[in-house]
């Protein structure tokens, strides 16, 4: 008796739907969560990838920098006195008018662009150029005191490059935003 | 034929109006498309399969919140596999997996937790009835009030007639506790029905 009495409850469920309408569209939270991050993490990375090479940049030549001014004990050779002759970029890393120029224009640029890009994605562009910035004045007093120190020299100018390219990639981003026909 | 597949198309109309577009109701097209990142194509199958993705949600979930999170999480987390679907079973049965895993995942959250969704599960006057009538929204009543374990293998074999291999391998249980669960499913709906007389 309990056997067919179950038996019908299981052809009974069988009848039970299967489809039931949720009672509301649950699709633009999905669309939302499944378009995010198709278009944020490709910029964070990009963005995260110039702060993560400067400070790479930065941080090992600062170490070989030190390396180098400890070991500045005189060389002993046995073989005939090496002709040491103090090698200097001199003005190399002073910024020439062409620099200047393109610099302004874009930072005249970027402050606009920046309006144009969401919260977060500004707020990211704008501690990576801080941190490119800070590289830059930290560098250049260095420089103050060692002009001639073509390590110095040669950090101050990728971080001036980075900065420019970064620059540069924020026009690239808004002109992305702007262009998309979806969105 | 075609006359057929544009009234299908026509059912799914909520927000779908490239559903419309005659012939192009095929899933594996709309599955081609969204592998290719097409997110419109991939509205088109969260259309088709959303009313049997959220029933099963809300049949082991009993509880309407938590069975839209649930069927969220797995269109999102189906987007993010589509990669890995081969083919290999229905797409409506991958997603099935996909939300069981979904529902799963939710269930093995904090015991404190799990109390509140039954807290509000028991406000929510068993939804799962109001999607059957007469002696079944009864059945689906006392289907909600079954313990866990024997409700997810009940709704799963059942319900939705997944074997008992199948069902096993969804909830990552041997196939012989499959058997047993829905064993204990019965006899339990059985007594409950019985009580209230039905």
């Amino acid at each position: 008796m309990n056997d067919r009495r179950e038996e019908e409850l299981i052809t009974s469920a069988g009848r039970l739907t299967e489809e039931v309408a949720p009672g509301r569209d649950l699709w633009p939270a999905i669309a939302d969560a499944i378009e995010r991050p198709a278009r944020r993490p490709w910029q964070m990375s990009y963005l995260a990838q110039a702060a993560t090479v400067l400070l790479l940049i930065g941080a090992s030549s600062a170490v070989t920098y030190v390396m180098v001014r400890d070991t500045a004990a005189p060389i002993v050779s046995d073989g005939e006195a090496l002709i040491v002759e103090p090698v200097s970029y001199a003005d190399h890393h002073a910024l020439g008018p062409k620099y200047k120029k393109a610099h302004a224009e874009l930072e005249a640029q970027l402050q606009d662009e920046l309006k144009r890009l969401p919260p977060d994605t500004r707020g990211e562009v704008e501690r990576n150029l801080a941190i490119i910035r800070g590289a830059i004045a930290e560098i250049s007093v260095a420089l103050d005191s060692e002009p001639d120190n073509a390590l110095l020299q040669q950090m101050l100018l990728k971080s001036y490059q980075e900065e420019l390219s970064l620059m540069q990639h924020v026009g690239g981003l808004t002109q992305r935003v702007t262009a998309r026909k979806d969105i | 034929m075609e006359a057929l597949l544009t009234a299908t198309a026509c059912d799914y109309s909520p927000g779908m109006a490239i559903l419309n577009e005659p012939g192009l109701t095929d899933e594996a097209h709309w599955i081609r498309r969204a592998r290719r990142a097409d997110v419109r194509a991939f509205e088109s199958l969260y259309r088709m399969h959303v009313d049997r993705v959220y029933g099963l949600c809300l049949r082991m979930t009993g509880n309407v919140a938590e069975a839209e999170d649930c069927t969220q999480d797995a269109f999102i987390r189906a987007w993010k596999q589509l990669g890995k679907f081969r083919g290999e079973s229905a797409f409506g049965t991958w997603l099935h997996r996909i939300a069981v895993n979904c529902v799963l995942g939710r269930m093995r959250k904090s015991r404190r937790e799990r109390e509140r969704i039954a807290l509000v599960a028991e406000r929510n006057d068993t939804p799962t009835a109001a999607a059957d009538s007469g002696e079944l929204a009864e059945l689906a009543e006392a289907v909600g009030r079954l313990p866990e374990g024997a409700r997810h293998v009940f709704v799963l074999n059942a319900v939705y007639g997944y074997s008992h291999e199948e069902t096993g391998s969804m909830l990552g249980i041997a196939t012989g506790t499959s058997k047993a669960q829905l064993h204990r499913a019965r006899r339990l709906l059985a007594q409950q029905l019985d009580k209230e007389g039905t």
